[in-house]
């Protein structure tokens, strides 16, 4: 049982550049209980959200990482000497969802959500290793299937892909959209 | 003279539906003489008769107004045609074979259409459509997945804007900085430039001490790893001799040939900085 558990996990977490993942801060503290662990880490994420340091712990690939907040972008960047980022593409945007929500996905089915050809999104997307092959499916003429990578986690700041909606709550906020 | 019998209601086995009172006024073949494909109307006294209340006449002008539409075949209790028939052809002592045959053919007839009414359909389908359905039911509907579409947008720009340490040693993609990936030849030309400065510097030119390739790629890719990047010349500046420098450029070079490395100058004129490739495999490095 450590004490100031909360403080000992933002050590942990300071210390690494890579973001370090939930199991990995396990390893490093086996006396603690799973449960009282989590709850640390999720009570040190809201202080950093709602407190007035420059940083926050964002989830990323997996695990946590101390990153800017938004708002200290373009000094950020001054120091880095480094461009606004550029965006994708509606397009592109589109496809990726289509590929994060139907993993392992065929081009043809990309296309039938869609509805129109998104052979240059795709190779945007692989381009930016924001998606990968990942095999061929078992099915007249083998096509290609394509996922999301790490990379795409990373970019959109997502921990795991099951941070997006799920697609219930998909419809239900539409639902709400709608009404 | 065929025996006329009453229909029998049965109360006691009621194996059809009740018939609806029928709203029709029940047919008759004088309704459908004028038609010219309507069987001939024949006269009592030619075969069975059937009494219904939606219908009375010969089986055949039953089965004839079925097939038109005229009469929902659901309204004909087959029950009950089937058990008056039999108790009339029980009653009698003679049979008309060839009549009691066309009979029989038509009541299966009969049969054979209201057991298709009763039975649930196969349903004949579009292939096309089949296919879709097979193939695509589990997709999510386009407004949905353009919903994910502005999520993600939402969360592309705030993650645009939210800088982490690995920021500093990694580079960015080369879209996102004006990097250019330098040639041998600039590489090359940073060195002489370099060495001419430090012969100036250094008179220990020669140490006569054997600086084995292998073992400065190693310290070098383990530098690589601890600092995460090099100033190429600062590093090369940094080497005890001219030799070390002349070794530790080889094995620079040999790195960024063998793509474990990657060397970007941040603009023109600015100084080369050395990477580890993040995608090298760690067994090539070694």
């Amino acid at each position: 049982m450590t004490d100031n558990l909360k403080s000992v996990v933002e050590a942990l977490i300071f210390i690494s550049v890579e973001p370090l993942t939930i199991d990995r801060i396990k390893e490093a503290l086996p006396d603690d209980a799973e449960a009282e662990i989590e709850e640390a880490l999720r009570q040190l994420i809201e202080d950093y959200a709602n407190g007035p340091q420059a940083i926050r712990i964002t989830p990323s690939v997996g695990g946590y990482v101390f990153a800017t907040k938004p708002e200290y972008d373009a000094p950020v960047r001054a120091l880095l000497q480094i461009e606004r980022r550029k965006k994708l593409s509606g397009q592109a945007l589109e496809t990726l969802s289509a590929i994060a929500y139907h993993q392992p996905v065929t081009q043809a089915e990309i296309a039938a959500i869609r509805g129109v050809d998104s052979s240059h999104s795709l190779h945007t997307l692989l381009e930016n290793k924001l998606i990968k092959i990942a095999g061929r499916k078992e099915a007249a003429g083998r096509p290609l299937l394509y996922r999301t990578t790490d990379k795409f986690l990373a970019y959109f700041g997502l921990g795991a892909i099951e941070d997006l909606p799920s697609a219930e709550e998909l419809k239900k906020l539409m639902e709400e959209g709608n009404g | 003279m065929p025996d006329e019998r009453d229909p029998l209601p049965n109360p006691e086995v009621p194996l059809e539906p009740d018939v609806p009172a029928a709203p029709v006024v029940p047919l008759s073949a004088a309704d459908v003489a004028d038609d010219a494909e309507a069987p001939a109307p024949v006269g009592p006294g030619q075969g069975y008769q059937i009494k219904l209340p939606v219908f009375e006449g010969p089986l055949d002008l039953l089965l004839f107004l079925i097939k038109k539409k005229k009469i929902e075949i659901h309204d004909i209790p087959i029950s009950i045609i089937t058990r008056e028939y039999l108790v009339y052809l029980q009653d009698r002592s003679l049979i008309n074979i060839d009549r009691e045959a066309e009979f029989l053919l038509m009541a299966a007839i009969l049969i054979y259409l209201k057991s298709q009414t009763l039975l649930p359909r196969e349903k004949v389908a579009d292939p096309d459509v089949e296919f879709r359905q097979r193939n695509f039911d589990h997709l999510l509907p386009i407004e949905r997945i353009q919903a994910v579409a502005h999520i993600l947008r939402d969360k592309e720009e705030e993650q645009s804007q939210v800088w982490t340490r690995s920021t500093l040693n990694a580079p960015l993609p080369d879209e996102d900085l004006d990097l250019v990936e330098v040639s041998l030849f600039d590489l090359a030309e940073s060195f002489f430039a370099l060495m001419k400065r430090k012969q100036k510097e250094s008179f220990r030119m020669v140490k006569g001490k054997e600086i084995s390739l292998a073992e400065k790629t190693e310290e070098i890719v383990a530098t690589l790893k601890a600092r995460g990047v090099l100033d190429f010349l600062d590093y090369l500046w940094e080497q005890e001799s001219l030799e070390d420098a002349l070794v530790a450029f080889f094995c620079l070079l040999e790195l960024i040939k063998a793509r474990i490395v990657m060397a970007v100058q941040e603009q023109l004129f600015n100084t080369i900085k050395v990477w580890l490739r993040k995608e090298a495999p760690p067994e090539e490095a070694a």
